[in-house]
Protein backbone atom coordinates (compact mmCIF):
# COMPACT_ATOMS: atom_id res chain seq x y z
CA UNK A 1 0.00 0.00 0.00
CA UNK A 2 1.67 3.06 -1.65
CA UNK A 3 -0.58 5.22 0.04
CA UNK A 4 -0.38 3.96 3.34
CA UNK A 5 3.33 3.91 3.38
CA UNK A 6 2.94 7.72 3.28
CA UNK A 7 1.13 7.58 6.72
CA UNK A 8 4.24 6.62 8.45
CA UNK A 9 6.77 8.92 6.49
CA UNK A 10 4.63 12.34 6.86
CA UNK A 11 5.77 12.50 10.34
CA UNK A 12 9.31 11.64 12.15
CA UNK A 13 8.26 8.66 14.29
CA UNK A 14 4.68 8.88 12.95
CA UNK A 15 4.86 4.51 12.94
CA UNK A 16 1.34 2.95 14.30
CA UNK A 17 -1.04 6.16 14.36
CA UNK A 18 -3.40 3.83 14.04
CA UNK A 19 -2.50 1.49 16.69
CA UNK A 20 -2.43 4.01 19.35
CA UNK A 21 -5.76 4.36 19.46
CA UNK A 22 -7.78 3.24 22.18
CA UNK A 23 -9.59 0.16 21.90
CA UNK A 24 -13.31 0.60 21.29
CA UNK A 25 -14.69 2.43 24.71
CA UNK A 26 -18.28 2.82 24.45
CA UNK A 27 -18.80 6.96 25.15
CA UNK A 28 -22.06 7.28 27.74
CA UNK A 29 -23.39 10.70 26.17
CA UNK A 30 -25.99 11.95 29.07
CA UNK A 31 -28.93 13.86 28.63
CA UNK A 32 -31.45 15.08 30.61
CA UNK A 33 -33.99 17.55 29.07
CA UNK A 34 -36.81 19.50 30.95
CA UNK A 35 -38.84 21.24 29.10
CA UNK A 36 -40.93 24.67 28.79
CA UNK A 37 -44.65 24.31 27.27
CA UNK A 38 -44.34 27.84 25.66
CA UNK A 39 -43.97 27.91 21.92
CA UNK A 40 -41.06 29.47 20.41
CA UNK A 41 -40.37 32.40 18.99
CA UNK A 42 -38.53 33.21 15.94
CA UNK A 43 -34.90 34.35 17.16
CA UNK A 44 -33.03 37.62 16.68
CA UNK A 45 -30.42 38.02 14.19
CA UNK A 46 -28.76 40.33 15.36
CA UNK A 47 -26.85 39.42 19.17
CA UNK A 48 -28.61 41.09 22.32
CA UNK A 49 -27.20 42.56 24.69
CA UNK A 50 -26.60 39.42 26.63
CA UNK A 51 -24.98 38.00 23.92
CA UNK A 52 -22.70 40.92 23.11
CA UNK A 53 -21.32 40.66 26.69
CA UNK A 54 -20.70 36.58 25.68
CA UNK A 55 -19.51 37.08 22.19
CA UNK A 56 -16.56 39.95 24.24
CA UNK A 57 -15.66 37.45 26.14
CA UNK A 58 -14.75 35.07 23.52
CA UNK A 59 -13.01 37.55 21.88
CA UNK A 60 -11.04 38.16 24.64
CA UNK A 61 -9.79 34.69 24.85
CA UNK A 62 -8.86 34.05 21.38
CA UNK A 63 -6.96 37.37 21.54
CA UNK A 64 -5.07 35.49 24.13
CA UNK A 65 -4.87 31.92 22.35
CA UNK A 66 -3.73 33.76 19.36
CA UNK A 67 -1.11 34.97 22.05
CA UNK A 68 -0.09 32.08 23.66
CA UNK A 69 0.65 30.65 19.83
CA UNK A 70 3.31 33.63 19.09
CA UNK A 71 5.11 32.78 22.65
CA UNK A 72 5.47 28.83 21.38
CA UNK A 73 6.53 30.18 18.03
CA UNK A 74 8.83 32.50 19.38
CA UNK A 75 10.26 30.06 21.98
CA UNK A 76 12.86 29.00 19.06
CA UNK A 77 12.25 25.39 20.57
CA UNK A 78 9.52 24.17 17.70
CA UNK A 79 10.92 22.19 14.33
CA UNK A 80 10.06 23.90 11.63
CA UNK A 81 7.17 21.94 10.53
CA UNK A 82 5.50 22.96 14.07
CA UNK A 83 6.41 26.05 13.59
CA UNK A 84 4.65 26.32 10.16
CA UNK A 85 1.46 24.14 11.59
CA UNK A 86 1.37 26.60 15.00
CA UNK A 87 1.73 29.85 12.48
CA UNK A 88 -1.37 28.28 10.90
CA UNK A 89 -3.57 27.61 13.91
CA UNK A 90 -2.59 31.08 15.51
CA UNK A 91 -3.64 32.80 12.28
CA UNK A 92 -7.07 30.98 13.10
CA UNK A 93 -7.12 32.30 16.48
CA UNK A 94 -6.12 36.38 14.73
CA UNK A 95 -9.38 35.46 12.24
CA UNK A 96 -11.88 34.55 14.86
CA UNK A 97 -10.90 37.27 17.41
CA UNK A 98 -11.61 39.47 13.86
CA UNK A 99 -14.65 37.90 12.99
CA UNK A 100 -16.31 38.40 16.52
CA UNK A 101 -15.01 42.07 16.79
CA UNK A 102 -16.77 42.70 13.29
CA UNK A 103 -19.54 41.50 14.66
CA UNK A 104 -19.82 43.67 18.04
CA UNK A 105 -18.56 46.77 15.95
CA UNK A 106 -17.78 49.68 18.42
CA UNK A 107 -18.64 47.75 21.55
CA UNK A 108 -15.59 45.03 21.36
CA UNK A 109 -12.92 45.68 23.74
CA UNK A 110 -10.17 43.98 22.04
CA UNK A 111 -8.06 43.32 25.04
CA UNK A 112 -7.02 39.81 25.93
CA UNK A 113 -8.01 37.82 28.94
CA UNK A 114 -5.13 38.22 30.68
CA UNK A 115 -6.42 35.01 33.31
CA UNK A 116 -6.06 32.68 30.34
CA UNK A 117 -2.93 33.68 29.45
CA UNK A 118 -0.81 33.71 31.99
CA UNK A 119 -2.73 30.33 33.28
CA UNK A 120 -1.16 28.69 30.05
CA UNK A 121 2.12 30.93 29.08
CA UNK A 122 4.01 29.62 32.24
CA UNK A 123 3.59 26.17 30.78
CA UNK A 124 4.80 26.44 27.68
CA UNK A 125 8.21 25.19 28.32
CA UNK A 126 9.12 22.42 25.79
CA UNK A 127 8.16 21.17 22.28
CA UNK A 128 6.25 18.40 23.95
CA UNK A 129 4.75 20.83 26.63
CA UNK A 130 3.53 23.11 24.25
CA UNK A 131 1.51 20.59 21.92
CA UNK A 132 -0.12 18.94 25.12
CA UNK A 133 -0.87 22.71 26.37
CA UNK A 134 -2.19 23.84 23.23
CA UNK A 135 -3.91 21.31 22.65
CA UNK A 136 -5.71 21.81 26.35
CA UNK A 137 -6.55 25.34 25.57
CA UNK A 138 -7.87 24.26 22.16
CA UNK A 139 -10.17 22.02 24.22
CA UNK A 140 -11.20 24.75 26.49
CA UNK A 141 -11.75 26.83 23.51
CA UNK A 142 -14.04 24.35 22.21
CA UNK A 143 -15.86 23.90 25.95
CA UNK A 144 -16.41 27.49 26.34
CA UNK A 145 -18.01 28.39 22.81
CA UNK A 146 -20.10 25.82 23.25
CA UNK A 147 -21.23 26.65 26.68
CA UNK A 148 -21.56 30.46 25.05
CA UNK A 149 -23.45 29.19 22.24
CA UNK A 150 -25.91 27.66 24.48
CA UNK A 151 -26.55 31.03 25.49
CA UNK A 152 -26.67 32.90 22.17
CA UNK A 153 -29.95 34.33 21.15
CA UNK A 154 -28.94 36.29 18.27
CA UNK A 155 -28.33 33.42 14.88
CA UNK A 156 -25.21 35.84 13.18
CA UNK A 157 -23.30 35.05 16.31
CA UNK A 158 -24.87 31.75 17.37
CA UNK A 159 -23.15 30.57 13.59
CA UNK A 160 -19.97 32.25 13.89
CA UNK A 161 -19.14 30.96 17.37
CA UNK A 162 -20.63 27.26 15.96
CA UNK A 163 -17.62 27.84 13.06
CA UNK A 164 -15.34 28.55 15.52
CA UNK A 165 -16.08 25.41 17.23
CA UNK A 166 -15.63 22.99 14.38
CA UNK A 167 -12.44 24.58 13.76
CA UNK A 168 -10.99 24.21 17.39
CA UNK A 169 -12.31 21.01 17.66
CA UNK A 170 -10.25 20.13 14.71
CA UNK A 171 -6.89 21.97 16.13
CA UNK A 172 -6.85 19.86 19.17
CA UNK A 173 -7.63 16.78 17.74
CA UNK A 174 -3.85 17.45 15.06
CA UNK A 175 -2.46 18.01 18.39
CA UNK A 176 -4.25 14.56 19.07
CA UNK A 177 -2.42 12.89 15.88
CA UNK A 178 1.22 14.73 16.76
CA UNK A 179 3.86 11.18 17.58
CA UNK A 180 4.31 12.89 21.30
CA UNK A 181 0.67 12.89 22.09
CA UNK A 182 -2.09 10.11 23.00
CA UNK A 183 -4.40 9.77 19.74
CA UNK A 184 -7.14 9.22 22.20
CA UNK A 185 -6.73 12.72 23.32
CA UNK A 186 -7.61 13.66 19.85
CA UNK A 187 -11.19 11.97 20.15
CA UNK A 188 -11.77 13.37 23.39
CA UNK A 189 -11.94 16.16 26.01
CA UNK A 190 -12.59 16.57 29.47
CA UNK A 191 -11.88 20.28 29.40
CA UNK A 192 -14.01 22.61 31.13
CA UNK A 193 -15.51 26.03 30.31
CA UNK A 194 -14.23 29.08 31.21
CA UNK A 195 -17.54 31.39 30.15
CA UNK A 196 -18.75 33.90 32.36
CA UNK A 197 -22.14 32.80 33.63
CA UNK A 198 -24.67 33.39 30.64
CA UNK A 199 -28.01 35.40 30.81
CA UNK A 200 -30.83 33.60 31.87
CA UNK A 201 -32.56 32.15 28.94
CA UNK A 202 -35.78 33.07 27.89
CA UNK A 203 -37.34 30.05 28.40
CA UNK A 204 -37.53 27.16 31.03
CA UNK A 205 -35.64 24.26 28.59
CA UNK A 206 -32.47 22.77 30.12
CA UNK A 207 -30.78 20.33 27.75
CA UNK A 208 -27.49 18.97 28.36
CA UNK A 209 -25.62 16.47 26.30
CA UNK A 210 -22.84 15.63 28.35
CA UNK A 211 -20.13 13.62 26.44
CA UNK B 1 -33.68 43.26 -40.84
CA UNK B 2 -36.79 43.73 -38.40
CA UNK B 3 -39.82 45.69 -40.25
CA UNK B 4 -40.82 47.48 -36.88
CA UNK B 5 -37.45 49.60 -37.56
CA UNK B 6 -39.25 51.00 -40.95
CA UNK B 7 -42.38 52.24 -39.17
CA UNK B 8 -43.28 55.74 -38.97
CA UNK B 9 -44.49 57.73 -35.87
CA UNK B 10 -48.08 57.79 -37.19
CA UNK B 11 -48.02 53.75 -38.01
CA UNK B 12 -46.23 53.07 -34.70
CA UNK B 13 -49.44 54.94 -32.61
CA UNK B 14 -52.15 53.05 -35.16
CA UNK B 15 -50.73 49.94 -33.48
CA UNK B 16 -50.85 50.63 -30.17
CA UNK B 17 -54.22 51.90 -30.31
CA UNK B 18 -54.95 48.67 -31.96
CA UNK B 19 -53.88 46.70 -29.26
CA UNK B 20 -55.60 48.57 -26.13
CA UNK B 21 -58.49 48.32 -27.97
CA UNK B 22 -57.79 44.08 -28.60
CA UNK B 23 -56.81 43.44 -24.75
CA UNK B 24 -60.01 45.86 -23.87
CA UNK B 25 -62.72 43.54 -25.70
CA UNK B 26 -60.35 40.28 -24.76
CA UNK B 27 -61.33 41.11 -21.09
CA UNK B 28 -65.17 42.14 -21.65
CA UNK B 29 -65.03 38.37 -22.80
CA UNK B 30 -64.13 37.19 -19.75
CA UNK B 31 -65.53 38.44 -16.36
CA UNK B 32 -67.98 40.60 -17.73
CA UNK B 33 -69.47 37.84 -20.42
CA UNK B 34 -69.92 34.94 -17.93
CA UNK B 35 -67.05 32.80 -18.09
CA UNK B 36 -66.93 31.05 -15.02
CA UNK B 37 -62.82 31.87 -14.04
CA UNK B 38 -61.29 28.37 -13.77
CA UNK B 39 -57.90 27.84 -11.86
CA UNK B 40 -56.43 25.07 -13.89
CA UNK B 41 -54.32 25.62 -17.34
CA UNK B 42 -56.84 25.72 -19.90
CA UNK B 43 -56.55 21.79 -21.18
CA UNK B 44 -59.43 19.62 -23.10
CA UNK B 45 -61.23 17.30 -21.50
CA UNK B 46 -61.68 17.08 -17.53
CA UNK B 47 -59.33 17.80 -15.24
CA UNK B 48 -59.06 15.65 -12.04
CA UNK B 49 -58.89 18.06 -8.70
CA UNK B 50 -55.71 18.64 -6.98
CA UNK B 51 -54.68 18.45 -3.67
CA UNK B 52 -52.99 20.83 -1.78
CA UNK B 53 -49.42 19.67 -0.18
CA UNK B 54 -49.96 20.05 3.41
CA UNK B 55 -48.29 22.23 5.89
CA UNK B 56 -45.39 21.09 7.52
CA UNK B 57 -43.50 22.69 10.14
CA UNK B 58 -39.83 22.52 10.41
CA UNK B 59 -39.10 22.83 13.60
CA UNK B 60 -36.25 21.96 15.89
CA UNK B 61 -37.79 18.04 16.50
CA UNK B 62 -37.62 17.75 12.73
CA UNK B 63 -34.06 19.51 12.49
CA UNK B 64 -32.99 16.71 15.30
CA UNK B 65 -34.73 14.17 13.85
CA UNK B 66 -32.70 14.59 10.43
CA UNK B 67 -29.40 14.37 12.75
CA UNK B 68 -30.39 11.54 14.57
CA UNK B 69 -30.86 10.08 10.54
CA UNK B 70 -27.67 10.90 9.56
CA UNK B 71 -26.48 9.18 12.80
CA UNK B 72 -27.69 6.31 11.52
CA UNK B 73 -26.04 6.67 8.00
CA UNK B 74 -22.76 6.24 9.90
CA UNK B 75 -23.69 3.50 12.13
CA UNK B 76 -24.83 1.57 8.67
CA UNK B 77 -21.96 2.08 7.07
CA UNK B 78 -18.94 1.40 9.55
CA UNK B 79 -21.14 -1.45 10.45
CA UNK B 80 -21.14 -2.47 6.62
CA UNK B 81 -17.44 -1.95 6.88
CA UNK B 82 -16.31 -3.85 9.69
CA UNK B 83 -19.09 -7.16 8.47
CA UNK B 84 -18.06 -6.56 5.13
CA UNK B 85 -14.06 -7.16 6.27
CA UNK B 86 -13.64 -4.13 4.34
CA UNK B 87 -10.78 -2.85 6.08
CA UNK B 88 -8.30 -5.18 4.40
CA UNK B 89 -4.05 -4.65 4.17
CA UNK B 90 -2.26 -2.37 6.36
CA UNK B 91 -5.98 -1.11 6.89
CA UNK B 92 -7.07 -3.17 8.83
CA UNK B 93 -5.08 -1.61 11.86
CA UNK B 94 -8.18 0.68 11.82
CA UNK B 95 -10.68 -1.37 12.93
CA UNK B 96 -10.56 -0.48 16.37
CA UNK B 97 -10.85 3.21 15.25
CA UNK B 98 -13.78 2.34 13.09
CA UNK B 99 -15.64 0.46 16.00
CA UNK B 100 -14.61 3.23 18.39
CA UNK B 101 -16.24 5.71 15.73
CA UNK B 102 -19.69 3.52 15.40
CA UNK B 103 -19.52 3.21 19.08
CA UNK B 104 -19.49 7.59 19.38
CA UNK B 105 -22.08 7.64 16.39
CA UNK B 106 -24.62 5.20 18.52
CA UNK B 107 -23.98 7.15 21.45
CA UNK B 108 -24.30 10.58 19.50
CA UNK B 109 -28.14 9.37 18.05
CA UNK B 110 -29.03 8.23 21.59
CA UNK B 111 -28.48 11.57 22.83
CA UNK B 112 -29.98 13.43 19.99
CA UNK B 113 -32.26 11.04 20.05
CA UNK B 114 -33.50 11.79 24.10
CA UNK B 115 -33.45 15.43 23.19
CA UNK B 116 -36.05 14.51 20.33
CA UNK B 117 -38.21 12.78 22.77
CA UNK B 118 -38.19 15.45 25.64
CA UNK B 119 -38.99 18.01 23.14
CA UNK B 120 -42.35 16.18 22.49
CA UNK B 121 -40.81 14.41 19.09
CA UNK B 122 -40.75 10.09 18.56
CA UNK B 123 -37.30 8.82 18.51
CA UNK B 124 -35.44 8.07 14.74
CA UNK B 125 -33.68 5.14 14.72
CA UNK B 126 -32.78 4.12 11.40
CA UNK B 127 -31.02 5.50 8.66
CA UNK B 128 -31.91 8.64 6.14
CA UNK B 129 -32.99 6.91 2.55
CA UNK B 130 -31.70 9.83 0.71
CA UNK B 131 -28.73 9.81 1.47
CA UNK B 132 -27.84 5.92 1.77
CA UNK B 133 -29.15 6.36 -1.83
CA UNK B 134 -27.74 9.26 -3.16
CA UNK B 135 -24.63 8.79 -1.25
CA UNK B 136 -23.35 6.06 0.75
CA UNK B 137 -24.72 2.74 -1.57
CA UNK B 138 -23.49 3.79 -4.60
CA UNK B 139 -20.20 4.60 -3.13
CA UNK B 140 -20.13 1.33 -1.25
CA UNK B 141 -21.07 -0.34 -4.17
CA UNK B 142 -18.21 1.27 -6.46
CA UNK B 143 -15.80 0.26 -3.25
CA UNK B 144 -16.52 -3.48 -3.25
CA UNK B 145 -16.96 -3.77 -7.04
CA UNK B 146 -14.49 -6.41 -8.31
CA UNK B 147 -10.95 -5.20 -9.38
CA UNK B 148 -10.91 -2.10 -7.02
CA UNK B 149 -7.17 -2.55 -5.66
CA UNK B 150 -7.34 0.56 -3.31
CA UNK B 151 -10.81 -0.70 -2.15
CA UNK B 152 -9.70 -0.12 1.84
CA UNK B 153 -8.06 3.79 1.39
CA UNK B 154 -11.59 4.30 -0.64
CA UNK B 155 -13.57 2.48 2.41
CA UNK B 156 -11.70 5.66 4.81
CA UNK B 157 -12.01 8.31 2.27
CA UNK B 158 -15.80 7.41 2.25
CA UNK B 159 -15.62 7.81 6.07
CA UNK B 160 -13.99 10.95 6.13
CA UNK B 161 -16.50 12.20 3.63
CA UNK B 162 -19.29 10.79 6.27
CA UNK B 163 -17.37 12.41 9.21
CA UNK B 164 -17.20 15.64 7.70
CA UNK B 165 -20.94 15.91 6.57
CA UNK B 166 -22.15 14.77 9.85
CA UNK B 167 -20.15 18.09 11.01
CA UNK B 168 -21.29 20.58 8.98
CA UNK B 169 -24.28 19.14 9.12
CA UNK B 170 -24.58 19.39 13.08
CA UNK B 171 -22.84 23.49 12.30
CA UNK B 172 -25.57 24.30 9.47
CA UNK B 173 -28.53 22.71 11.65
CA UNK B 174 -27.40 25.88 14.05
CA UNK B 175 -28.62 28.48 12.05
CA UNK B 176 -31.98 26.63 12.20
CA UNK B 177 -32.64 25.56 15.70
CA UNK B 178 -34.32 28.30 17.36
CA UNK B 179 -33.49 27.20 20.56
CA UNK B 180 -29.97 28.73 21.67
CA UNK B 181 -29.35 25.36 23.85
CA UNK B 182 -30.51 22.98 20.90
CA UNK B 183 -27.49 24.55 19.10
CA UNK B 184 -25.32 24.27 22.01
CA UNK B 185 -26.13 20.43 22.27
CA UNK B 186 -25.83 20.33 18.51
CA UNK B 187 -22.33 21.22 18.49
CA UNK B 188 -21.36 18.72 20.96
CA UNK B 189 -21.95 16.33 19.16
CA UNK B 190 -20.69 18.16 15.72
CA UNK B 191 -17.29 18.88 17.34
CA UNK B 192 -16.84 15.50 17.84
CA UNK B 193 -17.41 14.17 14.09
CA UNK B 194 -15.19 16.96 13.20
CA UNK B 195 -12.52 14.86 15.35
CA UNK B 196 -13.34 11.70 13.73
CA UNK B 197 -12.83 13.89 10.10
CA UNK B 198 -9.78 14.72 11.58
CA UNK B 199 -8.13 11.52 12.51
CA UNK B 200 -9.50 10.07 9.30
CA UNK B 201 -7.26 12.62 7.22
CA UNK B 202 -4.29 12.17 8.75
CA UNK B 203 -4.74 8.66 7.87
CA UNK B 204 -5.44 9.46 4.52
CA UNK B 205 -2.84 12.13 4.11
CA UNK B 206 -0.45 12.31 6.91
CA UNK B 207 2.28 14.41 8.39
CA UNK B 208 2.24 18.20 9.22
CA UNK B 209 2.34 19.80 5.41
CA UNK B 210 -1.53 17.97 5.31
CA UNK B 211 -2.96 19.96 8.22
CA UNK B 212 -3.96 22.87 6.22
CA UNK B 213 -5.06 22.70 2.67
CA UNK B 214 -2.55 22.02 -0.07
CA UNK B 215 -3.21 21.11 -3.36
CA UNK B 216 -1.99 18.06 -5.67
CA UNK B 217 0.52 19.29 -8.36
CA UNK B 218 -0.54 16.70 -10.26
CA UNK B 219 -3.78 17.36 -10.44
CA UNK B 220 -4.87 20.38 -9.46
CA UNK B 221 -7.33 19.37 -7.27
CA UNK B 222 -7.30 19.99 -3.27
CA UNK B 223 -5.68 16.92 -1.17
CA UNK B 224 -7.02 15.63 1.95
CA UNK B 225 -6.78 18.32 4.89
CA UNK B 226 -7.05 18.04 8.86
CA UNK B 227 -8.09 21.42 9.14
CA UNK B 228 -9.35 22.74 5.51
CA UNK B 229 -9.91 26.19 6.32
CA UNK B 230 -10.04 29.18 8.88
CA UNK B 231 -12.87 30.87 8.33
CA UNK B 232 -15.14 32.66 5.59
CA UNK B 233 -16.63 35.65 7.24
CA UNK B 234 -17.94 37.07 9.78
CA UNK B 235 -21.58 36.50 10.54
CA UNK B 236 -23.15 33.86 8.98
CA UNK B 237 -19.46 32.07 8.81
CA UNK B 238 -18.98 28.25 7.83
CA UNK B 239 -16.22 26.44 8.34
CA UNK B 240 -14.52 23.65 7.34
CA UNK B 241 -15.70 21.52 3.97
CA UNK B 242 -17.27 23.20 0.93
CA UNK B 243 -20.95 24.23 2.10
CA UNK B 244 -22.18 21.83 -0.73
CA UNK B 245 -21.46 18.94 1.90
CA UNK B 246 -23.91 20.51 4.24
CA UNK B 247 -27.51 19.25 4.73
CA UNK B 248 -29.34 21.68 5.96
CA UNK B 249 -28.62 24.38 3.91
CA UNK B 250 -31.72 26.91 4.08
CA UNK B 251 -35.17 26.37 5.41
CA UNK B 252 -36.57 25.76 2.21
CA UNK B 253 -35.34 21.97 2.12
CA UNK B 254 -37.68 19.16 1.11
CA UNK B 255 -39.60 17.89 4.16
CA UNK B 256 -40.75 14.40 2.87
CA UNK B 257 -42.33 11.64 4.73
CA UNK B 258 -40.54 8.29 4.31
CA UNK B 259 -40.46 4.90 5.71
CA UNK B 260 -37.50 3.69 7.71
CA UNK B 261 -35.62 0.40 5.63
CA UNK B 262 -35.86 -1.68 8.52
CA UNK B 263 -37.83 -4.59 7.73
CA UNK B 264 -40.97 -5.16 10.07
CA UNK B 265 -40.37 -2.29 12.25
CA UNK B 266 -40.78 0.29 8.96
CA UNK B 267 -42.29 3.52 10.41
CA UNK B 268 -43.47 6.76 8.67
CA UNK B 269 -41.06 9.13 9.52
CA UNK B 270 -40.90 13.02 9.10
CA UNK B 271 -37.47 14.61 8.60
CA UNK B 272 -35.42 16.62 6.16
CA UNK B 273 -33.73 15.12 2.83
CA UNK B 274 -31.22 16.67 0.95
CA UNK B 275 -32.13 19.01 -1.63
CA UNK B 276 -33.48 17.20 -4.91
Amino acid sequence: MKQFSALVVGYPNYRGLTSRLLSPQKKETRVTTKISAAAPTAPPKMPTTADKQLLDFALSAELSVHDLYLKAIDSGMLSADEKLMMQMFSEHHKAYAQSLNGLLGKEASNTRNEALFSTYAGQLTSAQAMSRVLQSVENTMVATHTDILSSLQGLDGATLVASIITVEARHAAVFGTLPNLSLSSALSSAASSLAPNAAPAATTTETTVAP
Amino acid sequence: MNDFNNLTRRELLKISGLSIAGITFLAACGAQSGVVESPNVASAGTVPPTTALGQVVISDTVLLRTAASLEYNAIDTYTQVLEGGLLTGDYASLKDAVKRFRDDHISHAAAINALVVGYGGKAHECANTRVSSLYVDPALKLITADGNADAARDVVTLAHALENLAAQTYQGVVALLAEPKLRGSAMRVGQDEARHAVVLAQVLNPGYLAIGPSTDEATGKAKVASVPSTIRSAAGASVGVPPSSIIFKSPNIAVTPYMCASGTNAKRQDHFTAPR
